[in-house]
This record gives C-alpha cells, sequence and structure tokens, in this order.
C-alpha cells in the first residue's frame, strides 16, 4: 500500500490510463465527485475481497496462537507452540513432503508429456477439433466427482484390473488405494487425467502463436526436426510453459477433493496431503487453534513459491501484477 | 538425429504423422474409457458389474437413471449449485468489472497499490484459506446459508476478474471516452453505455471461469452445509457414493448424470473456455 | 443407532460433513428456538435433536413423536436430525447459548458428566426413578453422580460375527474361547483358502476395537477407568495389550489390501466380505446386523451368521469377561417440561422398543420387554452375552475428550499400517501429546 503514483509508469507504456480528462470537471466539486465515483466503484469490491479473503487470514493468525477447540472463549495461549508442533510434527512433514512429491512428478513426467503430446498434435490432423474437446473434458469436471468415479474404478478387481488384465498387464495391479507405497502414485495418476488436457491445449495455444515462417527459414537453413523444436519451438513455448508450471505447482499444493474422496490421507497417511492434514485436524479433531496454525504455515508456502517464482521466472511474461503486490 | 538435411521430411512425415494419430487415438482413449465406463455402467446393474466390470449392459437397464432422474434430490442439488454459482458469477462480474473501470480509467494515487492488493488473491487458493474461513462464517452466522458459500467463492474471483478485466478496459481508446464526455455522458454513463458493452468478450471470460469455478468447488460446500438439502452437485455425488455404496450402478449414473451438465455447458461453451483459460493465465 | 453413527463415523465424506463442527455457536439454526416453550393452553413444543438421519431411524422417530403427539395433544415436536458426529460439537455449543435443544442424543460417559457441568442438563432423577430400574444395570451408564440426566434407548455390545459355513467348511467345531484358540483357527481357514477376519481398516476406528479389547484383558477396570480420566496411558499393561495385538497383527489374519477397505461401504467393505461369504470373521457391533442385508446378495447369509465374543487372553490381568460397548440415549434440558421425561418413558416403553427393534432402527433395545421382538436367532446370542458381561466399557473414542480420542484411532490404524509401536499408542493419548 505504500506504492505512490508513480507506479502507473510502470504498469506499461502506451497503455496508461487516459489523463487528458482530468481537467474537465475543474474544482472541489468534481474532486469530490471524483472521489465519490471511485468509492463507488471500487469500495464494494474491496469490501467482500477484505471481508472474505483478507480477514479469515487474520482471524487465522489470531488463533494460531492458542489451544482451541473450536468453541468457547479463547483462553489457552500458546504462543508459537502450534507452529512449531507442525514443524516437527512427522505427519505434517510428510504431507508436505507428500505435495512436494506430486509437485515433482507433475514438472518430470506431466510437463514433458504434455510438450510431446502437444508437439505431435500441433499439425493439420483429421479429427483434431474433437480431440481438443475429448482431452479438455475432464478438467472441466469438477474434482470431487472424478474422485468419486476413479475410486469406484480402482476397486480391488474392478475395472481398471480387468482392463489390465485384458490388455495382458494382469501382473500391473495392486492395491491401488490401500498400498502405503502405491497409493501416492495412483492419486498422480488421476491428477495426470484429470489435469493433462488443460496443459496440452495450453501448450497447443502457445504452440499456435509462433509464428510458422520461423519453422520455414530454419528448415530452409538446413535445421533438422529435432533442432527445429530444441532451439527455436521450446524456448518461444517458454512463457506458456513456465505459466504452466505457475498454475500447476499451486494446484498441486491445494491438492484436497481427490485425496478426501479416496482415502481420506490413508492408510497410515500415505496420501495425506497438507490441506487434508489441516481439515482432519481442524474437523476431525476440533483442533482449530492447531489448524490454522497450519493454515497459516500453507498460507507462508503458497505465498513464498508464488513470490519466488514471479521475481525469478515469470517477470518477463505477465505484468508484474503479482511481483509488485508485494515488493 | 544425426541426419539432417530438408530432405529429412521426406521419408520422416509419414512417420511422424502415424505416431501422431496413435498418440491422439490413445490420449482420446485414455480420457473417454472412464467416462464410458461411468455412462454405460449406468444402464447395468450392480451384479452385472461386480461380475464384469468392463462387460457391456445386457440386458440394457434404465431403472438407475430413471430413479435419479425422479428424483427430487438430484434437481435439487442441481438447483443449489446452479443458484450459489449464478449468484457467486454475478458479485464477482459486477464488483470486479466496477473495481476493473476505477482501477484502469481512473488516475489516482495508490491505484498501484490497490490493484497490487486485490492480486493477492491468486497468490494462494481457496482451500488454503478454508479452515479459518470456515471459522469466520461461523462469526458471521453464515454457515448452512448459500452466502456462507457464495460470497467467499466471489471475493476469490475477485482477482482473477480484476486481472483480465483491467487490461482490457485499458486498452479500449480514450477517443471514445473523450468523445462521450463531449456528448455529455458522465464517466459513469461512459462505463455503463460504452465500456461494459465493448468489454462484454473479456466479461463472458471471467464470468466463465468463476461460473465453472464455482460449480466444480468442494471442499468450501463440505464445510459449510450440513444439511443435505443444501447441498451443491459436486458435494451430492460424493454424499451418494457413501450413501448407496454398495449399489455401484445408481452410483455410476448418478456421477454420470452430475457430470452431464458440465460437458454439456463445455461442449456449448468449448471455444470461449479453452480461450477462457488461456487468456486467464496470460493476463 | 450406533450404527447410524458409525456409519457416518469415518464414512469419510459423510464424516467431515458431520465433523462441520460445531455449526451454533451463534444459535443459528432457528430451531433451537420455542425449546419447551409454554403457551396458555399449556401446550409445549419439544425441540428434539437426534441423529438418524437416514431410515429406518429417521421415519421411525418422527413416527414415534406423531403418535406420542397424538396421546398427549399439548406436546408437540419439532424433529431435527442432525448428523451424527456434528453432535460433539454442537451440543456444547448449544449448551452455552441460551437457547439449547429440548432433547437431544445422549451417549453417556464422559462426554455426559462434562455437560452436566454446565447446568444445563435436566436432573430427571424424581421422574424416571419408578421405571427406569426395568433398564438394566447398563443404563448407569447414563448416570453422572448417581442422578438420571440420561436415558438409554438401546445397548451395543462389539464381538466377532462369523460364518458358520466358512469354519465348517475348514474344520472349525467351535468358536475360539482364547486368543491362542484364535490363532489356530485363522490358520486353519488359511489352510483352507478363506480369508480369516475382514476388517475394514480405511475407517480406522475398526482396527481400535482390537487395541480396546486386548486392554480390557490386560487392564483392572479401575486401572481403565482412572487412566481415561486422566488421559494417561502410561500404565505398562497398556502397552502389553499393544504386545499381544502386535503378535495377533503377526498372524496377518485379515484380507488382503484391508487397509484400504471401508467398514460398511459397498459389497467391497468389510460388512460385505463377510456377508457375501468372502471373509469368515469380523469383529463389529450389534449394528453388523442391520447393516448387511442391504450388502447381501445371499438373502438367507442371516442364517449362516454366528457370534463369539472377543476371546480371553490367558494371563492378563484385565476382566476376560468384559465386553466393549456402549449405547444411545436422549437427555433433557433444564428448560425442558415434564413432558421431556415422560416422553423418553414412553421411548422405552415395551412397545415403542419392540417397535424400533422390527424396523431395525434399534438393534439391541434397552427394555428387556422388548427382546422378544429380536427375530434374528444370532442377535438373541448377542444380547444374552450382553446380559452376563461384567461390565461394558464405553468406547475410548467416546469416552476420551475428541482430540484424544481421535489421536488414538489414528496411533493404531497407523499400527495396523505398519507404522509406530505398542508404546507409541499408549503415548497418543497423554495429554500434551498432540499440539
Amino acid at each position: 500500500m505504500t506504492v505512490s503514483e508513480t507506479s502507473t509508469a510502470s504498469a506499461g507504456p502506451a497503455r496508461t490510463a487516459p489523463a487528458p480528462i482530468e481537467g474537465r470537471s475543474s474544482g472541489h466539486a468534481g474532486r469530490w465527485r471524483r472521489r465519490a465515483e471511485l468509492t463507488l466503484l471500487i469500495g464494494p469490491a474491496a469490501l467482500l475481497f477484505i471481508g472474505f479473503v483478507i480477514v479469515p487470514m487474520v482471524v487465522a493468525v489470531h488463533y494460531s496462537v492458542y489451544r482451541w477447540s473450536g468453541f468457547g472463549p479463547l483462553t489457552d495461549k500458546v504462543g508459537l507452540h502450534n507452529y512449531s508442533y507442525a514443524l516437527h510434527d512427522p505427519d505434517f512433514r510428510a504431507s508436505v513432503l507428500h505435495n512436494a512429491i506430486i509437485v515433482a512428478l507433475s514438472l518430470l513426467l506431466q510437463l514433458p508429456l504434455s510438450i510431446a503430446l502437444a508437439l505431435l498434435l500441433n499439425r493439420r490432423m483429421h479429427g483434431r477439433a474433437a480431440l481438443r474437446l475429448i482431452v479438455f473434458a475432464p478438467y472441466v469436471m469438477s474434482e470431487a466427482i472424478t474422485a468419486v468415479i476413479w475410486l469406484l474404478m480402482l476397486q480391488p478387481h474392478g475395472f481398471v484390473d480387468q482392463v489390465l488384465d485384458v490388455v495382458g498387464l494382469g501382473g500391473w495391479t495392486h492395491q491401488w488405494l490401500a498400498d502405503q507405497h502405491v497409493v501416492l502414485y495412483t492419486i498422480f495418476v488421476v491428477a495426470t487425467w484429470k489435469y493433462i488436457g488443460f496443459g496440452i491445449i495450453l501448450l497447443l495455444a502457445g504452440l499456435q502463436g509462433i509464428a510458422h515462417e520461423l519453422h520455414e527459414a530454419a528448415a530452409l537453413d538446413g535445421a533438422s526436426a529435432w533442432q527445429v523444436t530444441r532451439w527455436i519451438t521450446l524456448p518461444l513455448l517458454g512463457p506458456t510453459i513456465r505459466i504452466w508450471i505457475f498454475l500447476s505447482v499451486i494446484g498441486s499444493l491445494q491438492l484436497f477433493d481427490l485425496v478426501w474422496i479416496m482415502t481420506l490421507g490413508g492408510p497410515a497417511n500415505a496420501s495425506d496431503t497438507m490441506s487434508v492434514y489441516m481439515i482432519d485436524h481442524g474437523f476431525r479433531r476440533y483442533e482449530f487453534g492447531y489448524g490454522s496454525a497450519v493454515a497459516v504455515i500453507l498460507f507462508l508456502i503458497c505465498f513464498a513459491f508464488a513470490l519466488v517464482y514471479q521475481r525469478f521466472a515469470l517477470r518477463r511474461d505477465t505484468e508484474g501484477a503479482m511481483t509488485r503486490a508485494v515488493g | 538425429m544425426s541426419s539432417t538435411g530438408a530432405a529429412s521430411p521426406n521419408w520422416r512425415r509419414p512417420l511422424t504423422t502415424a505416431l501422431a494419430y496413435a498418440a491422439a487415438i490413445s490420449i482420446a482413449a485414455v480420457t473417454l474409457v472412464p467416462l464410458l465406463f461411468v455412462f454405460i455402467g449406468g444402464f447395468r446393474t450392480t451384479p452385472q458389474i461386480n461380475a464384469s466390470p468392463t462387460g457391456l449392459p445386457h440386458p440394457w437397464v434404465l431403472d438407475n437413471y430413471r430413479a435419479i432422474v425422479t428424483s427430487s434430490l438430484f434437481w435439487r442439488f442441481i438447483v443449489n449449485s446452479a443458484v450459489i454459482a449464478f449468484l457467486a458469477t454475478a458479485i464477482t462480474v459486477v464488483f470486479g468489472a466496477m473495481a476493473a473501470f476505477g482501477l484502469s480509467r481512473y488516475a489516482f494515487r495508490g491505484r498501484e497499490a490497490i490493484y497490487a492488493f486485490f492480486t493477492i488473491g491468486l497468490l494462494f487458493p481457496l482451500s488454503v484459506a478454508s479452515l479459518p474461513l470456515y471459522l469466520w462464517l461461523r462469526d458471521l452466522g453464515l454457515l448452512e446459508s448459500r452466502f456462507g458459500v457464495i460470497l467467499p467463492e466471489a471475493a476469490f474471483s475477485l482477482s482473477i476478474t480484476i486481472v483480465i478485466l483491467r487490461p482490457f478496459m485499458r486498452d479500449i481508446p480514450g477517443e471514445l471516452e473523450d468523445a462521450a464526455l463531449v456528448d455529455g455522458s458522465t464517466r459513469l454513463g461512459f462505463f455503463w453505455r460504452i465500456l461494459l458493452p465493448l468489454s462484454l468478450p473479456a466479461i463472458s471470460t471471467v464470468a466463465i471461469l468463476a461460473f465453472v469455478t464455482s460449480w466444480n468447488f468442494f471442499l468450501l460446500p463440505l464445510l459449510v452445509f450440513n444439511n443435505q438439502d443444501h447441498f451443491t452437485l459436486p458435494l451430492g455425488v460424493a454424499a451418494f457414493q457413501t450413501q448407496y455404496s454398495q449399489d455401484t450402478a445408481r452410483v455410476l449414473a448418478f456421477s454420470a448424470l452430475s457430470v452431464l451438465p458440465t460437458l454439456v455447458f463445455f461442449l456449448a461453451a468449448e471455444r470461449r473456455i479453452v480461450g477462457a483459460l488461456g487468456g486467464a493465465v496470460k493476463g | 443407532m450406533r450404527r447410524n453413527r458409525r456409519w457416518a463415523a469415518v464414512a469419510g465424506l459423510v464424516a467431515s460433513l458431520s465433523l462441520v463442527a460445531a455449526c451454533g455457536s451463534n444459535g443459528d439454526d432457528g430451531s433451537g428456538g420455542g425449546s419447551g416453550s409454554q403457551n396458555a393452553g399449556g401446550a409445549v413444543t419439544l425441540t428434539w435433536w437426534h441423529n438418524a438421519t437416514a431410515d429406518p431411524g429417521k421415519s421411525e422417530w418422527q413416527k414415534i413423536a406423531d403418535s406420542y403427539h397424538a396421546q398427549h395433544h399439548n406436546v408437540s415436536f419439532t424433529v431435527d436430525p442432525i448428523q451424527n458426529e456434528q453432535f460433539n460439537s454442537k451440543v456444547p455449543a448449544a449448551l452455552e447459548s441460551s437457547n439449547p435443544p429440548d432433547l437431544f442424543q445422549q451417549w453417556g460417559g464422559g462426554a455426559e458428566a462434562t455437560q452436566v457441568q454446565s447446568g444445563k442438563l435436566m436432573d430427571m432423577t424424581s421422574q424416571v426413578s419408578s421405571w427406569v430400574n426395568q433398564l438394566g444395570p447398563s443404563a448407569k451408564g447414563w448416570q453422572v453422580d448417581g442422578k438420571w440426566y440420561g436415558i438409554p434407548y438401546d445397548y451395543h455390545i462389539v464381538g466377532f460375527w462369523y460364518r458358520k459355513d466358512l469354519f465348517q467348511q475348514a474344520g472349525i467345531s467351535s468358536p475360539p474361547k482364547t486368543m491362542s484358540e484364535l490363532d489356530s483357527d485363522v490358520s486353519k481357514l488359511k489352510a483352507a483358502g478363506i480369508s480369516p477376519i475382514a476388517i475394514g481398516s480405511k475407517d480406522r476406528w475398526p482396527d481400535a476395537f482390537y487395541w480396546e479389547y486386548f486392554v480390557l484383558r490386560e487392564c483392572p477396570q479401575a486401572t481403565i477407568a482412572s487412566s481415561i480420566a486422566k488421559q494417561d496411558f502410561s500404565d505398562a499393561c497398556f502397552t502389553k495389550a499393544g504386545t499381544d495385538m502386535s503378535s495377533f497383527l503377526k498372524t496377518n489374519p485379515f484380507q488382503s489390501g484391508f487397509l484400504g477397505t471401508p467398514a460398511q461401504q459397498g459389497a467391497g467393505s468389510s460388512a460385505g466380505l463377510v456377508a457375501n461369504g468372502k471373509a469368515a470373521m469380523e469383529l463389529q457391533g450389534d449394528w453388523e446386523m442391520a447393516v448387511m442385508p442391504s450388502l447381501a446378495t445371499d438373502k438367507n447369509f442371516a442364517q449362516k451368521m454366528g457370534w463369539f465374543p472377543f476371546p480371553s487372553v490367558p494371563g492378563g490381568s484385565g476382566d476376560q469377561g468384559a465386553g466393549l460397548g456402549g449405547g444411545d440415549g436422549f437427555s433433557c434440558t433444564s428448560q425442558a417440561t415434564s413432558a421431556c421425561p415422560d416422553f423418553l418413558k414412553y421411548i422405552t416403553s415395551t412397545p415403542v422398543q419392540k417397535q424400533l427393534i422390527k424396523s431395525l432402527a434399534v438393534t439391541l433395545p434397552s427394555n428387556p420387554g422388548a427382546n422378544s421382538a429380536i427375530s434374528i436367532p444370532t442377535l438373541k446370542v448377542v444380547l444374552k452375552y450382553l446380559g452376563g458381561v461384567s461390565y461394558n466399557q464405553l468406547y475410548f473414542d467416546q469416552a476420551l475428550p475428541t482430540n484424544s480420542g481421535q489421536a488414538l484411532d489414528s496411533a493404531v490404524a497407523d499400527y495396523f499400517a505398519g507404522k509406530g509401536s505398542p508404546s507409541s499408542i499408549a503415548a497418543s493419548v497423554a495429554q500434551g501429546a498432540g499440539p
């Protein structure tokens, strides 16, 4: 809130809001009128935003220093105990690790796969429009319904197992949701099913923005298809990829619906994510003070990631709005 | 990779094309098969499914779908979801458009700071704030109330709405505004009569984003609603699954019918949704 | 309706739905209003919170309210079915407010004692003393300091449900009486290619039954009572119980993939496995008989079911004849009129209890006069055992404060999944063990 008028300049040259009319309604009346208009325009949004985005986080910080079951007065002030408990709790650490694994798998598997598929599909093909529709459909479905569907399909001797049998991969069947060593990867696969279409569409849109002439020029210069891809296409796809990474990481950090419906974080917390941990402690154990502390930690993790990522990766691509939000 | 030269595509093209079709078909299959399992499963009976999960209906039964379509519960979930998504969208679009107008076409001290303030909502998702939000809604007496879901959803959607609308509104030429003012219009009149209609593409984009987000949201309604009569569709599906879990066919039919509105909406607005998401991330 | 509780309990989604704690610090539900308000004509409306959010219970309670109203025109009801897990949070909040319900679900034990401290519960001793004795000694679980603050309408007990046909197939002639007999029966069943015991570990609470029963066998009643009161399970017998459980788990008695199996949902749940003859035993409550019919493809499954109590642990210093269970009841609040205890008398009267049993809303009535209504032979065995237990220990997660109880359930579940140790289970309950 300390940024002053000067920052208008940073909003981008030649796109700055038109100022010439300022003088039109001159005098005190005009200034008051303008102020009233601005209040009327921005006030409702600001109130709503403060009331339901900012205040809850402030409230969380307040509750987080108490041991509190969720009702009655706040009497048991424990300072930073909740925070240190969370940071030392092996279950919480495990849930952070699980989120990190999902993020890493997304970057190492989902992203290359999306790029490869987008490159393959970026050509004139029969049924391309239909394909675009199909791969995108899971993305618009709710995660809860996705979870219910996959929960049914992943039952022992269920649909997935039988499909594997049919295609001769019967040996691959697992206790998809009951084996602690498998369950997290099962959830990752379901998440990939749901979200990969989004990545492909995004990347295809990015590819379409790359001028075709560039490719042709490179080909004339004797570059192989691989070289064109490596040295021209991928770098130009950079902004799209960086946006994908941002959305994917924020999405992975908030993973909840799939886990909650399919496994409740089990067995033995093997699929616990940070959000599941928070809800479990808050709403099942009535540790609302502690749950608030966990919420604050989650918020800080998201915030730190967004900030760092904006600073170092996204800076070139966006208007820098988010960076300035805190910078 | 070693073979370079402009000639290589001549023998390579058929290969890569074949590869592309293979990839296209397999990804379509992987995407579609689970959906087909759900839709077709709804036409089977639970014993049929238990006997062979991958089989086809034999005979086809309509009872599952019929039972759900004729149950008031299903329609109530749909209505609840629709009302909540519609109001959340309306609030976020109206408030967001007003704020974006103020932030794009007025020059004033602290404007960028206020804009930056609104973007904080992009940095963390609603799920992260759900527990404190729940406690806060309880203090406000908004639990079990539709507004307990609508207002937070609208508030969290404000960030993306403003981030998309502001540059759009800013890029509308200043001459238009000058002309309107010369014609005796007020600024608010300009906003209402000229800027808003011109911003419709961007507004429909943010409206779709807000609507889809709200329609699919699970965690907040989960925390806010206890009474099944208030459930939204995602909540309803999950509750139905726990309640009728012995009856797989019925759960499949219920899931299928719940997915249907989303898919129809998506088919109708596919270009805009895809464009919206593309636009949103580039905003 | 303990079954209902369990059903809702950790059934995942519903758990959380219900968990949705404390909707009520603001008394946001208008239903709390009008409590016990008396009009000029002596008419009274009782606000009734019960936990039967699904049928048969839901419509059964409504019917009972309607028929009571038909007999007492001045008494009407506002019936509010509330998700079970919410009671833990809603009731304390309502008791703090000026507008509690007149009549609400009560499981007795430590929670009831805490509620009494609010001063808002009606001491019904004088109104009920003439008839309450018919409910038997188990009803004492709803007494606090010798006074009646709650009345049970049914009882529960956990034991082994088993398939007589599968036992026979494995050459087991009679159900096991000691742990070593159980162990050998497990090997016999395995040898016959039968999955010995089904368990719904996804839901966590079924795991806790095992640990709690081993505790009953290893720890004297007084030790258990004082340990729960102090939330201190450091007595060596608790670790001993964990060690017993550990050796039992080493026999791998459960179905494959048990960690992901739900307790009551679907044919693949533990109840479904036993109902369909896919596993031979399950340690569960009496509500099992109400859960199974919807899961069984064999309509005659009930005749193949038998029941035996948790085996004894020779050498254990606990009570080898103690049971684990609880029951459901109702409490009245002090603002309610005498119509409230009179209504409880009606609920526990023989005809109403019989009606509850026939509709499967209740499996084991608190009024033994209704026992004859039980048609399932195996339930009569359970009933007989319940009548003869030396004491019926309330489930630990109910007896303990919520966060400790849930921490205990989680610790046991972790141990089933191979995490932790017998001593870490006992330590999970200690005050200050959690955040």
